[in-house]
């Protein structure tokens, strides 16, 4: 994988520095991989978004519950916080539960909990993209 | 879709493994190494978690 890469140094340097890294941040976060990608970090971004897809898929087909914005509890508003960090894939979920989730059964547990990891794998996967484009992560 | 207990700690422990392999090492065959390793050892916490649950399960 391309892993070195140059650093500008002065002012315009650090500033372009700065916009890649929020770049990086931004993009990882909304689309899995994508931070990565912007780095030309092809390996990493294949991988990223092929596995945060595979668990947003895995957790929309065992009908897990893909928490809205006004929950009604904190642990709600905690689950919607992860299910967020997935990005688009997140928005992609919502559109394609469309019978709902079903927590009667461990399966719709596990979907839950398969959401969940996926947003959070995919904000520690944006957060690298972002400190590799600072420089300070290889 | 429907997966058994040990399917789904199985998914979870493949894709948990190969996303912190990826940010964490260098070079593929560090990567792998890794990944293999946190592989194992969230199998091992598992299986060790549920023999300890397993008294209370009854």
């Amino acid at each position: 994988m391309a892993d070195k890469r140059e650093v500008k140094t002065g002012p315009a340097g650090a500033r372009n520095q700065d916009l890649l890294s929020y770049a990086c941040g931004l993009g990882g976060w909304l689309l899995p991989g994508l931070g990565h990608a912007l780095l030309k970090m092809w390996g990493r971004a294949v991988v990223t978004f092929v596995l945060v897809g595979v668990l947003v898929l895995a957790g929309v087909s065992l009908r897990g519950n893909v928490f809205a914005s006004a929950g009604p509890d904190a642990f709600s508003t905690l689950g919607y916080l992860a299910d967020l960090g997935a990005g688009s894939f997140y928005f992609a979920a919502r559109s394609f539960e469309t019978l709902g989730p079903d927590v009667s059964k461990a399966a719709g547990d596990y979907g839950t909990r398969f959401l969940a990891a996926a947003g959070i794998l995919n904000l520690l996967c944006a957060l690298h993209a972002c400190e590799v484009a600072r420089g300070r992560k290889a | 879709m429907a997966l058994t207990h040990i399917q789904a700690m199985l998914l979870f422990a493949v894709v948990a493994s190969a996303i912190f392999a990826v940010i964490t090492r260098r070079g593929w065959k560090e990567q792998i190494k890794y990944a293999l390793w946190c592989f194992f050892l969230f199998l091992l916490v598992g299986v060790a978690v549920g023999w300890a649950m397993y008294p209370i399960s009854r």
